[in-house]
């Protein structure tokens, strides 16, 4: 029998996903999650079944994205996941869908920030480009 | 090490080799309905297993068979540890009481993503 949950579900997912959106989803290792988290392995595993399961529970919690965290983990779900992963493309599309007609400007804009790209640049300091 | 092979039904965990002789069973067959996930996690093999019975245990060369810790039934199989992947289930009746599958496998992120894949489809 598994022992009865001791811990704040909010609280390890928010752990979790803060790992899943500063290394990305396939390189956070499940001791990463056990470090970031504080559970044991066998109480992670049997809280949220997979490491996918613990991220489709932090995406579920990006079901309105507000903040920066909701659209980076936004970002590392549409870019590794949802290419071939129905349910991960489903709850992207959800939320996109609550971003209204901004969503890809404001994914686009995010992402250009984290990656720390200037993306204000004036057209004259690109006249080639601006010419062809 | 093993095989874990998907049905549209059911999931197969095959021990490969001598492993099922030092496991004293083949291998594990459950319903997919009874599989939370999978998950490819070479530090699994490195947790500490509890009580074998029966297996085999070198402490850090290789572990198979039944382990019972913390009231958790795990089927092991993994020496190296380095394509460990980790299978959840319900334990229960249907899964001969095991909470969970430790093996290791030819190619963890294919067999995550078949199993994971399964999943999503049922």
């Amino acid at each position: 029998m598994a022992r009865p949950r001791s811990f704040d579900e909010a609280v390890v997912v928010d752990a979790a996903a803060r790992c899943f959106t500063e290394v990305g989803y396939a390189a956070t290792s499940v001791d990463d999650l056990v470090g970031a988290t504080g559970l044991h392995r066998g109480s992670l595993y049997g809280a949220f079944g997979s490491k996918r399961g613990l991220f489709l529970a932090a995406l579920a919690r990006c079901a309105e994205p507000t903040g920066e965290r909701a659209l980076d983990l936004l970002l590392v779900a549409a870019l590794e996941l949802a290419p071939h992963d129905e349910e991960v493309r489903t709850a992207v599309e959800r939320s996109c869908a609550a971003l209204g007609g901004d969503a890809s400007s404001s994914l686009g804009r995010r992402l250009l920030e984290r990656a720390r790209v200037r993306s204000d640049v004036p057209d004259s300091h690109h006249p080639r480009t601006r010419r062809s | 090490m093993a095989r874990i092979l998907v049905t549209d039904s059911t999931l197969e965990v095959r021990l490969t080799g001598l492993d099922g002789l030092w496991a004293l069973r083949r291998g594990l067959t459950v319903p997919l309905s009874a599989v939370r996930g999978a998950t490819a996690d070479p530090g699994a093999a490195a947790e500490p297993k509890g009580v074998r019975a029966p297996g085999l245990h070198l402490p850090g060369v290789a572990a198979v068979g039944t382990f019972h810790r913390d009231g958790d039934k795990t089927l092991y199989a993994v020496r190296s540890g380095r394509r460990t992947v980790v299978v959840q289930l319900d334990p229960g009746p249907e899964t001969s009481g095991f909470a969970r599958a430790v093996v290791e496998v030819a190619d963890p992120r294919a067999t995550v993503d078949a199993v994971n894949r399964a999943l999503t489809r049922r």
